[in-house]
């Protein structure tokens, strides 16, 4: 695969070995800016290891990552922090919200990290919330918030630092048909306005919904890619 | 109860490294403990036996004169037992004999009898004129051996025919009664025991009723014996007991964060095994197991190690009683070996009865549900604060959990009490050695004529000026500020150990310190440290009567001066003259002026008198002061390590518990540094807090242990010992918290700022 200037995502014949398995077995893969791909695959294929590949979280064994032109494996862990921080944003299944904060600072708390200050981060993260219709619950704590409004939350946190690449590990697993379609909406919405998106998903309809390439792992390598009709 | 065992024994398995910081912490208060009841019970015991065994005297009475009437006095109404009167005599050694100190000899015919029974250790008792029979502990080696001739002033030779031990202290030597009236005694002693001797006050009102309307001399009471033999270990035991309570307290406090952390993080454990089918007590027992089996191998561990540790402590003390019979009660290890897990075990209760209470639902759900934020104010501050936002997270983790991080604080305060109470204790030790042991860079020591039992040299340079011109000499020479003449007498003291009289010339300063009533002027009057009058049971005012030379001189106690040692007597110049007229000084003191060469001076001193020897400083501190610094300061570190122990243990639970948190910090930009930071700091914040508080309770426990060693010490509670907190100091113990956190929470911290997260983000 040669290197395209687009390209946000370069993963090139990544391996990933555990003791006992193989979650990667040489996946290439390439995102280009303003694509929204998912990622579909049963269980164990090594979706969530691509996914934590991307992130910087993990390593792969071999191969490279390339994000925005910066190659993972030449950071160090200060080096992958720097990157989430600057470079992505993250939401999950399970929110990972901290329950001692308020929606408000859960989201502030991204951009603080940054070095900007508590009123300047707190506007942003009000702004953020007031973008994704929950800005009358930023004072409530993770645990009066419903399903729905964690992961708007989340999403916003993970907006904060207007991130080149948002990444989606099951962002509607955990939620309600209502919540999940709200989730879909926003997800779809962000692509549009230009958001780089990698989803992880066992959701079809999510996929189908919001992503307009679908990449299929199987066994840790890309075993079919095709390009999506977005349904409304 | 195989399941529940085997469930404990993986849950211990499980955490490894708080299993192992209960068993060091358990370890380290019961060898603590231990110590401090081995030394506080064993302390008198080799005493008492001996004492119970020998039928020891309660009462040591010396009487003026042959002891006409006084056997009449075995039938006063206080009286229990009696032996005497023996006619008693002060020796005097003679130069040649390899020690100067007076010989206290008693006529006795034999050495059984009512009371004092001897104990004939080696050899016989004397029978004939000639033969003389010493008083030794049993194993110890005095000056002389067996079959050994013993000088004394008058021409007379004895042949040692024996060694015998008398734990009354009764006499020094024993001759038969024959050889006793050759000897022209001029007193007698009486021996009593009596119906009511437990008290100070029995004792007291004892001898008014057997002493009434005769001609006293002296009295030496069994009590006071007995307080100088514990006092040598009775000095460590206040420290000890403090150190041993707050090591206990600390054991507990890490036990409680240990299992309450456990159940907390172990909801879902919990549910688990009950909905398999585990019962309620069942549950608490798994709980209980998985600290109780480090506990008691901790406890064990640590029996032994106070064992190992107390055992050589009392032999060091009892070195010079000549009891070989060095034993702990077997009820201090029964009580280290059953309470200190006991303690344990109902701390552990405490906890794990939440464990037992929850229900199986409520337990599962309490493992998986978000929980509703503790101290939310605390962190919406925080979140506005202008701070690095790590640091900022990091102060307010310790809302999240108050019980736990009460648990941790405390842990923490019990640390920098132990640091401020060992720091006061090592200062007040140095300053006390410090004034009674002047410093010796600008003084010299210079000796004329060795006095008698000096130990240094037999084979010195006679002196070639006299006393006067010697003096004259060392104050015309360069570089002296201040001369001191002295002179050393060993005398005997009716009714007690012998003492040791320094006779001062010249300047004053050179002498010890004052610290109340005057430095003797006049031939009658003479002063002695607190230790003296303490053990002896004195007073400022009180006279003593002392033997030289076959004469019996009253002296009055006329001011109490700061020395350390128990048997040194002061007087002036004019009462030497009175005793041993014509005495010359045995050395002279010489205080340099600042920056004047010492070796010049002593190069100058020698020129001009052959015979003046310098003597080298003596710069090591004694070995009570050493082992008490020693102790105080291996203590502290322990006790502090311990206390880091605590912020370590739970550093690791709040890591384990809000994993998912940190992977989360860590997913949206928290570099590792910033997470170790974060953990740091909320360990840190409790450190500034338990400083503070640490602090008043060090220096409130050192008010009241630095007394008590002391007066354990029988010596005056002295400003010098008390006022050691200054503000300097103040302000590095105050920073004792803080270091003590942040050692504790550093390697877990790092820990937590380095583990993979990616797993923890993805599952629920």
């Amino acid at each position: 695969m040669t290197s395209d200037d687009s390209a946000v995502v370069e993963l090139t014949d990544v391996r990933k070995e555990y003791s006992d398995s193989v979650a990667l077995d040489g996946l290439s893969l390439t995102i280009r800016a303003g694509e929204a791909v998912a990622v579909m695959g049963p269980s164990g294929s090594g979706k969530s290891t691509l996914l934590n590949m991307v992130a910087g979280l993990d390593r792969p064994t071999s191969g490279s990552v390339v994000v925005n032109g910066e190659d993972l494996g030449r950071l160090s862990e200060t080096g992958l922090a720097l990157y989430r921080r600057r470079r992505i944003g993250m939401i999950f299944q399970f929110f990972n919200l901290l329950d001692d904060l308020p929606a408000l600072d859960n989201v502030a708390l991204a951009a603080q990290l940054t070095g900007t200050s508590p009123a300047q981060a707190r506007r942003r993260a009000l702004e953020l919330l007031d973008e994704l219709g929950i800005a009358g619950r930023r004072n409530v704590y993770p645990a009066r918030l419903s399903g729905g409004e964690r992961q708007r939350v989340a999403v916003a946190r993970a907006l904060m630092n207007r991130p080149a690449l948002l990444l989606a590990d099951e962002p509607t697993g955990a939620l309600d048909s209502r919540a999940g379609e709200q989730v879909m909406d926003l997800l779809l919405d962000l692509n549009q306005i230009g958001q780089t998106l990698l989803l992880v998903t066992h959701d079809e309809g999510l996929a189908t919904r919001c992503a307009s390439r679908l990449v299929e792992v199987v066994d840790g390598r890309v075993a079919r890619e095709s390009r999506l009709e977005r349904t409304p | 109860m195989s399941a529940v065992w085997r469930v404990a024994r993986a849950a211990a398995r499980r955490r490894r490294l708080q299993t192992i910081v209960i068993g060091v912490v358990v370890g380290v208060s019961t060898a603590t403990m231990v110590l401090a009841l081995g030394l506080l019970t064993s302390a008198s015991a080799p005493f008492d036996r001996a004492h119970q065994q020998q039928s020891g005297a309660h009462l040591v009475a010396v009487f003026d004169g042959p002891g006409d009437g006084l056997a009449e006095t075995a039938g006063r109404p206080a009286v229990a037992a009696a032996a005497g009167p023996f006619a008693q005599v002060t020796v005097d050694v003679a130069m040649t004999s390899r020690i100067g100190m007076p010989l206290t000899v008693a006529g006795r015919a034999d050495p059984g009898g009512a009371v004092d029974r001897l104990t004939v250790w080696q050899g016989r008792w004397a029978d004939a004129p000639g033969e003389i029979v010493l008083n030794e502990p049993p194993g110890e080696r005095g000056p002389w051996s067996l079959g050994e001739r013993v000088d004394v002033a008058g021409g007379r030779t004895f042949t040692v025919v024996g060694f015998a031990y008398s734990v009354s202290r009764s006499a020094d030597a024993w001759v038969t009664p024959a050889q006793m009236s050759a000897l022209n005694p001029d007193s007698a002693q009486m021996l009593y025991r009596f119906t009511a001797a437990g008290t100070a006050e029995e004792i007291a009102a004892a001898e008014t009723a057997v002493t009434a309307g005769l001609p006293l001399l002296g009295t030496q009471s069994y009590l006071t014996l007995k307080q100088e033999v514990a006092a040598e270990t009775a000095v460590y035991i206040p420290l000890l007991i403090v150190f041993g309570v707050l090591g206990m307290a600390v054991a507990v406090l890490i036990v409680a964060n240990v299992i309450s952390g456990a159940v907390v993080a172990g909801y879902r454990h919990i549910g688990v095994l009950k909905a398999l089918g585990f019962t309620s007590n069942q549950v608490l027992a798994v709980y209980l197991l998985m600290v109780t089996v480090p506990a008691v191998v901790g406890c064990v561990l640590g029996a032994v190690l106070g064992h190992v540790t107390a055992v050589p402590l009392l032999a060091d003390a009892f070195a010079g009683f000549g009891t070989t019979e060095i034993a702990i009660d077997a009820w201090v290890y029964a009580l280290a070996a059953l309470g200190m897990p006991a303690v344990v075990v109902v701390t552990a209760l405490l906890a794990a009865l939440r464990a037992r209470g929850l229900s199986a639902a409520q337990a599962i759900s309490a493992g998986s549900a978000p929980s509703v934020g503790r101290a939310l104010a605390v962190q919406r501050v925080l979140s506005g604060a202008r701070l690095p936002r790590s640091v900022s997270l990091g102060l307010g983790v310790p809302f999240a959990r108050p019980a736990r991080s009460a648990l941790t604080l405390a842990a923490i305060v019990l640390g920098v009490m132990t640091v401020t109470l060992a720091s006061g204790v090592t200062t007040s030790v140095t300053s006390y050695r410090a004034a009674v042991e002047p410093p010796t860079e600008n003084r010299v020591e210079l000796l004329a004529a060795p006095p008698r039992g000096f130990p240094g040299p037999q084979r010195l340079p006679e002196p070639t000026l006299s006393d006067a011109e010697d003096e004259a000499l060392l104050r015309s020479l360069p570089g002296a500020a201040a001369v001191a003449a002295v002179a050393r007498l060993p005398v005997g003291v009716v009714g007690g150990d012998p003492a040791e009289v320094y006779f001062h010339r010249g300047d004053r300063d050179l002498g010890p310190v004052v610290l109340s009533g005057h430095w003797p002027a006049a031939p009658d009057e003479v002063a002695v440290p607190s230790r003296f009058l303490n053990q002896r049971g004195l007073s400022l005012g009180d006279a003593i009567t002392v033997e030289f030379d076959g004469d019996r001189t009253r002296l009055r106690v006329v001011g109490v001066v700061l020395t350390n040692p128990a048997d040194e007597v002061y007087a002036s110049w004019s009462a030497l003259t009175a005793l041993a007229p014509g005495t010359r000084a045995h050395s002279y003191l010489v205080e340099l002026r600042p920056g004047s060469d010492r070796q010049a001076y002593v190069d100058a001193a020698a020129d001009g008198d052959p015979g003046l020897t310098p003597i080298p400083p003596d710069e090591g501190g004694s070995s009570q002061a050493v082992v008490l610094i020693g102790f105080a300061t291996l203590m502290t570190l322990v006790l502090a390590a311990v206390s880091a122990l605590g912020v370590f243990n739970t550093v690791v639970l709040i890591s384990r518990e809000r994993r998912r948190d940190l992977g989360m910090l860590k997913s949206i930009g928290m570099t590792p540094r910033q997470v170790t930071v974060m953990m740091v700091t909320s360990m840190g914040v409790l450190g500034v807090v338990g400083g503070l508080i640490g602090l008043p309770l060090g220096v409130a426990a050192h008010a009241l242990i630095a007394p008590a060693m002391m007066r354990a010490a029988q010596a005056d509670v002295l400003d010098i010992v008390m006022d050691v907190y200054h503000a300097p100091l103040l302000a590095l113990l105050a920073l004792a918290g803080v270091v003590i956190a942040v050692l504790g929470a550093y390697l877990p911290a790092r820990g937590a700022g380095r583990a993979t997260i990616a797993e923890v983000l993805h599952t629920e």
